[in-house]
């Protein structure tokens, strides 16, 4: 069956390929995409999960047509299939991104973009993405992710209205989404589980998930100078990433986990200043929550960016300050980056190849992730990437969590 | 070089560039993009968008440029979904892999630059102006000076060496000169790296100059809007 569908996503890649871009008097449709495999060797087994191989297949495809002048229309799609049991088997066509496998064939983006003079609305499946600093971006809230598996994650689109309104460097960004998108979860059973595990004594039992049933709304405000830009930025709804509300059932003896995603208000900000030797950035959010199990707390970025011939240099701190706790167990990898020295460097070859790094150690030394990526193109359609990711920490840190699950990726991609 | 400008104003541009880079040990990389501006010399503003190859189709660079200081620049990368500011220290660097750096990309605003007329040379069997640029001190640039070849039957560019120092770093050559809607425009363009001995060659095609285009087209949203 997995083979199959392998073999029936190259076969579409190969089709979709073959499309080409059309140009008419008032119409443009273009498209591009790429069928990518991609294989995962991680050297030891976890705790829950034995498997130490595996491989997926993505194929992306994006196209978009201009049918008049002040309208724009955009789509993405999405299928997969894996060794991993990540994937469902399902030839279901997924649109919302709330399933708990990744699904086999979905809708990544469907939208309508309307514009006139500086102004534009967009409307549908999209992509709204806030902030300026690169690792982490604590103002970039209606960004969920999958992150199934952690430390590679993707972004998914939101059901989304956004009205921008832009002129001569202002901009005001107001979005409105009235279906909740929840970041996808890693696997209970699998090895980069965030599920508290079950004890000789008593059971751990899926509670299930609560989607918040209500709308999420958010305004930014920006504004580029010449030297200098910043933006403030409000957001008013749920934290795409949840918490585990655990409650003891006496019989039989066992915890229910429920996975909830609460309220969430967060008044941010984040700003970039180019000087002569370096770019300094910055972000700030501070997340307060009417929901008594949630943290009220803040994070910010300070970073230094600079490019020196094919070299890319980016280094920082994340921090965190909490003025609230919660007292839940909670699934959040932009917390797990905070109280880390973060860096990235990045150096290109020649027009063909680049290797990057990238890292996090934490300040008080008890973990680090670091992620090394050679990458080679193939002529004008194929890329082959070899990545190995070191992840070390102690049991109450984030990156400790995942301390087995070290790995060595080989993806190789073809584009269209 | 006053002259040599008001020659190629222009209330817009359009062309669809195809690009050749040939690194030092002789392997080759094709790429395209389309290329939109409006508006001439200091008072720009372009949108360069790659079209080919795959990988890259979509990543655009939007340039403002200015009478009095370098341009503004940011690139869109739609796999992310986010633009990122192209800082001044960040324009020596090579764009895409290509030999232009992206303060090359820029549009050079005659009043920007301190001229001096070092004599004349023939290239090849073109007679030219040799003349020294050095950017004033208003002007933040890579390069220390350079010198440019400016022909002498219709004031368009021959050829501009670029100094770091004392170090002749890049040269662009202008080849195949036509006179494309009255203006003297070179249809090809072979930038070449000399500390990469590594060289460039852009092919304009389908090149328009006074296309009708708006404003709203050259701005941080429109790079989003036409991913």
């Amino acid at each position: 069956m997995r083979l199959a569908r392998s073999a029936f996503l190259v076969g579409l890649a190969i089709l979709l390929g073959t499309l080409p871009a059309v140009e008419a008097s008032a119409q443009v449709f273009s498209q591009r995409g790429f069928v990518e495999g991609r294989m995962l060797v991680y050297p030891q087994t976890a705790p829950n999960d034995d498997r130490q191989v595996g491989a997926d297949v993505l194929l992306r495809w994006e196209a978009s047509v201009g049918p008049a002048s002040w309208l724009a229309l955009a789509g993405a799609f999405d299928a997969r299939a894996d060794t991993l049991g990540q994937v469902d088997e399902s030839w279901r066509v997924d649109w919302d991104d709330r399933t708990r496998l990744r699904p086999a064939l979905s809708i990544r983006r469907a939208s309508a973009a309307l514009h006139r003079g500086g102004l534009m609305l967009e409307v549908g499946k999209q992509f709204v993405r806030w902030g300026k600093t690169d690792i982490l971006n604590p103002t970039d809230r209606f960004a969920p992710r999958d992150f199934m598996d952690v430390v590679v994650n993707d972004f998914l689109g939101v059901i989304a209205a956004r009205l921008t309104y832009e002129r001569e460097g202002r901009s005001i960004d107001l979005v409105w989404v009235p279906r909740f998108t929840p970041s996808r979860l890693p696997l209970p059973d699998r090895r980069w589980s965030v599920w508290p595990q079950a004890t000789d004594l008593v059971a751990v039992v899926d509670g299930g998930v609560t989607f918040p049933g209500g709308s999420q709304s958010g305004a930014r405000w920006s504004q580029v100078a010449s030297g200098f830009e910043y933006s403030l930025s409000f957001y008013d709804g749920y934290n795409h990433l949840p918490l585990f509300d655990a409650s003891f059932q006496p019989a039989p003896p066992s915890i229910e986990v429920r996975t909830v995603f609460p309220r969430m208000r967060m008044y941010g900000g984040d700003a970039a200043w180019p000087l002569k030797w370096l770019t300094v950035k910055g972000e700030i959010g501070y997340f307060t929550s009417t929901d008594p199990r949630a943290d009220q707390y803040g994070e910010y970025v300070i970073q230094v960016e600079r490019q020196r011939g094919e070299w890319l240099f980016i280094g920082g701190y994340a921090g965190e300050f909490v003025t609230r706790r919660g007292g839940e167990v909670s699934f959040a990898p932009d917390r797990g980056l905070t109280k880390s020295v973060l860096g990235r460097a990045s150096y290109t070859i020649d027009p063909n190849r680049s290797v990057s790094f990238d890292g996090a150690v934490r300040q008080n030394g008890h973990g680090l992730w670091l992620e090394g990526e050679y990458s080679q193109a193939m002529g004008q359609h194929f890329r082959a990437t070899v990545a190995g990711n070191l992840i070390r920490g102690e049991d109450d840190d984030f990156f400790g969590h995942f301390r087995r699950n070290s790995h060595i990726s080989l993806t190789l991609r073809c584009s269209f | 070089m006053e002259e040599a400008q008001r020659r190629t104003e222009a209330a817009s541009e359009r062309y669809e560039g195809s690009l050749r880079v040939v690194n030092a040990r002789g392997k080759i990389a094709d790429k395209s993009w389309r290329f939109d501006r409006l508006g001439s010399h200091g008072a720009s503003r372009a949108v360069l968008r790659f079209t080919s190859p795959a990988e890259v189709r979509g990543v655009a660079l939007l340039i403002v440029n200015h009478p009095d200081r370098a341009s503004d620049q940011w690139m869109w990368t739609p796999a992310i979904a986010r633009e990122r500011r192209i800082a001044l220290q960040d324009r020596s660097a090579r764009f895409f892999g290509t030999d232009f750096s992206f303060e090359d990309l820029e549009e050079r605003d005659v009043g920007q630059y301190d001229y001096t007329l070092l004599g004349e040379e023939a290239l090849g069997s073109v007679a030219c102006w040799r003349i020294e640029a050095r950017p004033k001190g208003t002007r933040a640039s890579q390069y220390t000076r350079s010198r440019v070849w400016v022909r002498k039957d219709n004031y368009a560019y021959a050829q501009i060496e670029n100094d770091i120092k004392t170090q002749l770093v890049r040269r662009l050559k202008y080849d195949e000169i036509e006179n494309v809607q009255g203006i003297w425009t070179a249809r090809v363009l072979e930038m070449t790296d000399l500390r990469e001995n590594s060289r460039t060659t852009l092919r304009l095609e389908k090149l328009q100059y006074n296309v009708p285009m708006r404003s709203e087209d050259f701005t941080l949203q429109a790079l989003r809007r036409e991913q």
